[in-house]
């Protein structure tokens, strides 16, 4: 019997920050009645998290593995990428939330220790090397957020969101499970780099229990990130949320279902990635169509909002179905990984400055028409806002060409030619989607009056997103060295 | 195969003559329906409540706290079992593992979650 691995303990180190500074919350809910104090903590423990994952990766060899010989967790350049990104997006949502909570009489601690506990999840799954892990980092994340959505006990909305999300959301994780009961019973073992050996060494290749266990493990995950024709719940999810939790499910748990998928794909079904690559460009077609199509109808933000997340997890898979080309060599399945790598982490500032905007504008900004004269009344949100959804829609020299060019172009280097085409042919249909509220926005005459000063702290959190939507679509070339594939 | 041909012919038989009763007298049979007899039958007693009747929440809240404790419970027993391989770094585990359970604990608590009102 090995006694406890010091160094596994401190390969948790960003975890177990989160769900330190989670439980003094939870202890001290009821003492705990000031927002700012609870914002403070979530956003310094969420920091210290981002520093210990750039620490971890920095320290020793890149690679680590932790907990037993057949390793349940992995710290490389894959996972702490994608824990420095939850971890901002944790840091910004909890900025953004502060005021909105209040207004809405949720309890600051109880919030912001789910918050808290949903980005553990979201690290564990992004750490993950093993299908239990995975599972349990996941379920971590989809309990919490089916509290966060229902949080505001007050709305209807918010609890037939809540209740929503919690049925489809059991399903997919019953799904999920069943996928990894029969991968292990398959392959014998839960571990990613286990059964990536015990495929190819045994020849299961056309093993059709193998088959099965990769469509239900692919459908369990693309739920989690609301991947069409598993995006039913989206976008009524997000309508009845308030609008930061909206902003954390459309951001942190997006990227952290990409991760895990991405470690699932290029790890423990590498063999089988001409199975994959076929799931996956069935996936990313769709949701790119849809999500550009029902996006259009749209008269609420959120729901807006929802669909174009939809797409925008379209374009983020590009990147994965390079990478499990059948012809992909190493160097481009690492082309791929990283093209994922970096529109997620694009996507996540712009969705969330677009979110962060919604939140900003109260009830006013829950409308498409709210936006009506934006413009006159308040030029500088205008301006941004304006920066986000040329973010979103794709026009140079914002991030967000930036990263659907890495993506449309390792399809293209994969011989995909037509998603492509595709992917370019539905950013126009997304165009026209972005482009109504910009009109709305500055060719309108206002109807409401105009908004109150906004928060400092929402202030601050979309400053931090405008930034980094500006210089990722100027200076790409800092993303470039950190997004390793796994 | 022959033996079981009495079985068959029984259960038809059975069967048959149960149904064509069955069947006559619903044709047949002359009915007076009354509140009386519409009545769930409750033991002779007269039903004094709708069944499915309202439930105070706390009985809810209770239970899944019951719950919640009780499966966590589950994992000191294995943990019990190998107490003695496991030494020192297993103790030390497993009172972090109930340190974060108390914590909930105490939350529940703190918040009136065991008061009943």
């Amino acid at each position: 019997m090995n006694g406890p691995n010091m160094t596994d303990v401190v390969l948790l180190l960003p975890e177990l920050i989160l769900v330190g500074m989670a439980l003094m919350l939870i202890l001290g809910a009821r003492r705990i009645q000031q927002s700012p104090w609870a914002m403070a903590g979530t956003v310094l423990a969420a920091l210290a998290a981002a520093v210990a994952s750039v620490w971890l990766v920095s320290w020793g060899d890149a690679t680590k593995t932790g907990f037993g010989d057949a390793p349940m967790m992995i710290v490389d350049g894959y996972s702490q990428f994608f824990k420095v990104l939850i971890a901002i997006a944790l840091a910004l949502v909890a900025l953004l939330s502060q005021r909105r909570i209040d207004a809405e009489q949720v309890r600051p601690a109880e919030y912001m220790a789910l918050l808290l506990l949903a980005s553990t999840g979201m690290m564990f799954s992004a750490s993950a090397l093993d299908l239990l892990t995975l599972y349990l980092g996941l379920e971590l994340t989809t309990l919490c957020s089916y509290i966060l959505v229902g949080i505001t006990v007050q709305k209807k909305t918010s609890n037939e969101a809540a209740i929503k999300y919690f049925l489809l959301g059991s399903f997919a994780s019953a799904i999920l499970l069943y996928g990894i009961a029969l991968a292990y019973g398959v392959t014998g073992t839960t571990n990613f780099e286990a059964i990536a050996s015990a495929i190819s060494e045994n020849g299961l290749g056309s093993n059709k229990i193998l088959l099965a266990a990769i469509g239900l493990l692919t459908a369990g995950l693309a739920f989690k990130i609301a991947a069409f024709p598993f995006h039913a719940w989206a976008p009524d999810a997000y309508q009845g949320a308030s609008a930061p939790v909206a902003a954390f499910l459309a951001a942190a748990s997006k990227a952290a279902g990409l991760a895990a998928l991405g470690r699932v794909c290029l790890v423990a079904f590498a063999p089988q990635a001409h199975v994959l690559s076929v799931v996956l460009t069935g996936l990313a077609a769709l949701s790119i169509i849809a999500g550009s199509i029902m996006a259009i109808a749209q008269t609420d933000m959120k729901r807006l909002l929802a669909y174009s997340s939809i797409a925008h997890v379209g374009y983020a898979l590009l990147g994965f179905i390079s990478a499990t080309s059948a012809e992909a060599s190493a160097t481009m399945t690492d082309q791929g990984a990283s093209a994922t790598m970096t529109y997620s982490f694009l996507y996540v500032f712009m969705t969330l400055g677009a979110f962060g905007v919604v939140v900003a504008l109260g009830e006013r900004g829950e409308r498409l028409d709210g936006y009506r004269g934006l413009a006159t009344q308040r030029p500088g949100i205008a301006m941004l806002m304006l920066l986000f959804l040329l973010s979103l829609t794709g026009i140079p020299p914002t991030a967000g060409f930036v990263a659907k060019f890495v993506v449309i172009l390792s399809v293209v280097r994969a011989g995909h030619t037509w998603l492509a085409v595709l992917a370019v042919v539905c950013s126009v249909v997304t165009a026209f989607v972005y482009l109504r509220v910009v009109v709305l926005m500055y060719m309108k005459e206002p109807e409401a009056p105009a908004p109150a000063r906004f928060p400092l702290t929402v202030s601050a959190a979309i400053a931090v997103a405008a930034l980094v939507t500006l210089i990722g679509g100027i200076l790409p070339g800092i993303l470039t060295h950190f997004t390793v594939g796994p | 195969m022959n033996e079981y041909i009495g079985i068959a012919v029984a259960f038809f038989l059975a069967g048959g003559i149960a149904g064509t009763m069955v069947v006559l007298a619903s044709i047949m049979g002359k009915k007076k329906p009354s509140a009386v007899k519409s009545e769930p039958f409750e033991c002779g007693q007269a039903p004094f409540s709708l069944p499915g009747g309202k439930l105070a929440i706390r009985f809810y809240l209770i239970a899944i706290l019951f719950i919640l404790f009780d499966v966590e419970l589950v994992f000191l027993y294995p943990w019990a079992v190998i107490y003695r391989e496991l030494g020192m770094p297993g103790l030390v585990e497993m009172g972090i593992f109930l340190g974060i359970l108390m914590v909930g604990y105490l939350y529940a608590w703190d918040n009136g979650a065991l008061k009943w009102q």
